[in-house]
């Protein structure tokens, strides 16, 4: 009576497993499901808008992109949220790899209607930036929805809170082209290097798109520019492995 | 032989013939399929929407794999049921679930349109963009599912039934290795267990990359592109050696009852089919060459392991099978015919492979015509025609009806010049570097229009050859039920 019992206690715990798993995977897809699919937006062009900002008053984004790549992002000044340590980590890996203002741009637009090129310029102020390389801009609403648009990046007002709810996103852009959509609040010194080894035309082989993919066989570091092996890596072998202790108890089994 | 294999029962050998017919049923069905193919390609149906191209691929090359993979179970089944006892049972439940896998699999490509290929790479399937339907994904997955656990019940019942009477280490003929001949081994029960392990193996990728489809269709994750590719390769390329491997298996166990000496296993051979059991694990890494992802040690495993594949079982084999022939008293007739050109048609369909297996070469050839010339040189031109061979073996060990030796040459004289004719304009063709699953040429690559159309010709004849050899087989097979039901 034992035996079946515990096979019937094998079967609800590889249940519960299985259950467990694709509940964490739903969750964790709920987590994502704001987020823009960097795939949707690969090569697509971005749209030459207006950008104002105190410095230069009346400039189209071509300017920026016409001599080197641009990085750009999107904010709003009176951002409670992930803006403000958005834009930090990104000063923080932008010092770090160098380069800023001589080898490529970022150029930070408001999405705000209400954001002007003086409530732009307080933000790199309060930030601590100086460096020519960074320009904060603000568009035409329909503009910049239109940038907006081009690159997967939403907002919508939340009146509760009398905030913009939306994500923190960088976008690697060479000659008006996107290449590269960064996604995440935070930027690290490694992933800016690849992003910008990108945008200048560098080839980069690989490079993970955040929380998405399970059962990843080999995991790219740009730091090394190494693969290592990753969790899917190691369902290759199972199938080998099954089919020999299969075998083996089969055998064993059947000559008892 | 003859007598031995006379003694099977009755019901095993009935459905030895159910399996066989159905096959040679769905054969010129799956086979003007890919004369349809040729057809679009060659510009003659231009009004056809090319969605139609990539469906009717997905069911002649999904189809053509499967019959053939059933078709040498069968039959490798019913020549092993000499020395072992496979079950009744297990082989109509695999029937049952073939049938099944069959109807979903015609389902989701006549009716739902599906185009994703047999290889059905990742992530095709989910991504119809509105020209299948999502049921057909689901009947499509679900007919891979059916045919999988199907045969892998049959690949763990032939197991079974080897290990009933062989130890493991004795079916692999280990002792072979260390100088013993005895307890003697036939060499398909040898080849067979490799089969059904290496077999076992790739079912397994197939379940878990299954798996990975389902919790992505209803989890809504996405799945890594490499991994699933590894996977597919894994069951893809494993599946179709394994139907090589028991294919050669038939030649093994029915070639010397009419070369009139014995094959047996010997220490080369041994070692040979015990190689393989290792090396058909990595050998798809060749599939892989184009994604610079997979690191590069990786895409030398691939080429090293699929040069050495070759060498252990293909030159093995072949010469064993010349060396057999050669100054024997061959009773020449339709099998032994076949299964000769069915050695020669592996052998230059392998060398074919090993060249595209080469890295250097494959950046070349690599989607190009060759990839096709390749697998159906060892496919048409070689399993097929030994597993055609065991057919009208088969049939004509129940009929005992007699042969006409000139209709025998000319069947042979159209299935080989039709057959070679086809496989060279695609031959030329990779050469040249005519893009495959192309369902109409641009103008930049309308050689492949003229050499479509010209393999049409080829396939015409190849038709006219298989349509007379199902004829002669056919009335055998039927004739050999009747007496076999009759006498049940």
């Amino acid at each position: 009576m034992e035996r079946p019992i515990v096979k019937l206690r094998s079967v609800c715990l590889a249940g519960t497993v299985l259950l467990s798993l694709v509940t964490s995977i739903q969750a964790q897809n709920q987590t994502l499901a704001g987020l823009p699919d960097e795939e949707r937006y690969i090569n697509r062009a971005l749209p030459d808008i207006r950008a104002h900002s105190e410095r230069t008053p009346d400039l189209r984004l071509s300017d920026f992109w016409r001599d080197k790549p641009v990085l750009v992002t999107m904010v709003f000044a009176r951002c409670a949220g992930i803006c403000s340590p958005f834009l930090s980590s990104l000063k923080s890996a932008a010092d770090s790899v160098g380069g800023l203002g001589r080898d490529y741009r970022i150029v930070v637009l408001s999405f705000d209607p209400q954001d002007t090129p003086a409530d732009m310029t307080a933000v790199a102020r309060h930030l601590g930036i100086q460096n020519d390389g960074w320009v904060f801009a603000t568009s035409h609403p329909a503009e910049i929805r239109q940038v907006a648009d081009a690159m997967g990046f939403w907002f919508r007002w939340d009146e509760d809170r009398h905030q913009f709810d939306h994500p923190a996103m960088l976008v690697g852009v060479r000659n008006g082209q996107i290449l590269r959509l960064l996604v995440g609040g935070t930027v690290s010194p490694v992933r800016l290097r690849e992003v910008l080894d990108e945008v200048r035309g560098g080839f980069v082989r690989a490079y993970p798109l955040p929380g998405k993919v399970m059962f990843r066989c080999f995991q790219y570091d740009p730091a090394t520019q190494r693969y290592r092996p990753d969790w899917g890596f190691l369902l290759l072998f199972l199938p080998g492995s099954v089919a020999l202790f299969g075998t083996f108890w089969i055998f064993r089994t059947v000559r008892r | 032989m003859a007598n031995t294999l006379e003694s099977q029962s009755a019901s095993y050998r009935g459905l030895t013939l159910v399996w066989m017919l159905t096959v040679l049923a769905l054969f010129p069905i799956l086979l003007i399929l890919g004369f349809f193919m040729r057809a679009l390609q060659a510009d003659y149906m231009t009004k056809l929407q090319p969605e139609w191209f990539y469906a009717v691929m997905t069911l002649h090359g999904l189809g053509m794999v499967g019959i053939w993979y059933v078709g040498s179970m069968a039959a490798v089944s019913y020549l092993l049921s000499r020395y072992v006892k496979p079950s009744l049972l297990i082989s109509k439940i695999a029937f049952g679930a073939t049938l099944l896998g069959v109807v979903l699999l015609l389902a989701s490509t006549l009716i739902g349109r599906l185009g994703v290929g047999w290889y059905f790479l990742y992530p095709l399937p989910l991504h119809s963009k509105g020209v299948w339907p999502a049921w057909a994904t689901g009947a499509f997955l679900g007919s891979l599912a059916v045919l999988g656990v199907g045969w892998t019940i049959w690949s763990f019942d032939v197991l079974r039934a080897i290990a009933h009477r062989y130890s493991f280490s004795t079916a692999m003929a280990w002792h072979y290795l260390r100088g013993k001949s005895e307890p003697e081994v036939p060499p398909l029960v040898l080849i067979v267990t490799v089969s059904m392990v290496s077999s076992l193996a790739g079912f397994v990728a197939a379940v878990v990359l299954l798996a990975l489809y389902l919790l992505e269709w209803l989890g809504g994750f996405s799945n890594d592109a490499l991994l699933m590719k590894n996977l597919t390769f894994f069951f893809g390329h494993v599946l179709v050696n394994i139907t090589m491997y028991l294919g050669v298996a038939i030649v093994y166990e029915l070639l010397p009852a009419y070369a009139g000496r014995p094959w047996k296993t010997n220490k080369i051979m041994a070692l040979a089919w015990n190689t393989v059991l290792f090396l058909v694990m990595f050998a798809y890494l060749h599939h892989l060459y184009m994604d610079f992802a997979q690191p590069q040690w990786l895409q030398y495993l691939g080429q090293i392991s699929s040069y050495m594949i070759s060498v252990p079982a293909a030159v093995v084999s072949i010469f064993g099978a010349l060396l057999l022939v050669y100054r024997s008293r061959m009773r020449w007739n339709l099998v032994s015919l076949l299964m000769c050109f069915g050695v020669m048609g592996w052998a230059i369909g392998g060398v074919a492979a090993v060249i595209d297996s080469t890295v250097a070469v494959n950046v070349r050839f690599h989607n190009t015509l060759w990839v096709p010339a390749h697998f159906h040189t060892y496919y048409l031109m070689g399993v097929v025609l030994m597993i055609l061979a065991f057919a009208y073996h088969l049939g004509q060990e129940g009929s005992k009806m007699t042969e006409r030796m000139g209709l025998t040459k000319f069947i042979v004289a159209l299935i080989v010049l039709g057959g070679y004719g086809f496989l060279m304009m695609f031959y030329y063709g990779g050469a040249h570097s005519v893009p495959r699953r192309y369902a109409h040429y641009p103008q930049e690559v309308s050689q492949g229009v003229g050499l479509a159309r010209a393999a049409l010709v080829f396939i015409s004849l190849l038709l006219v050859g298989v349509l007379l050899y199902l004829w002669e087989t056919g009335r055998r097979c039927l004739r050999s039920f009747s007496a076999s039901s009759a006498s049940s």
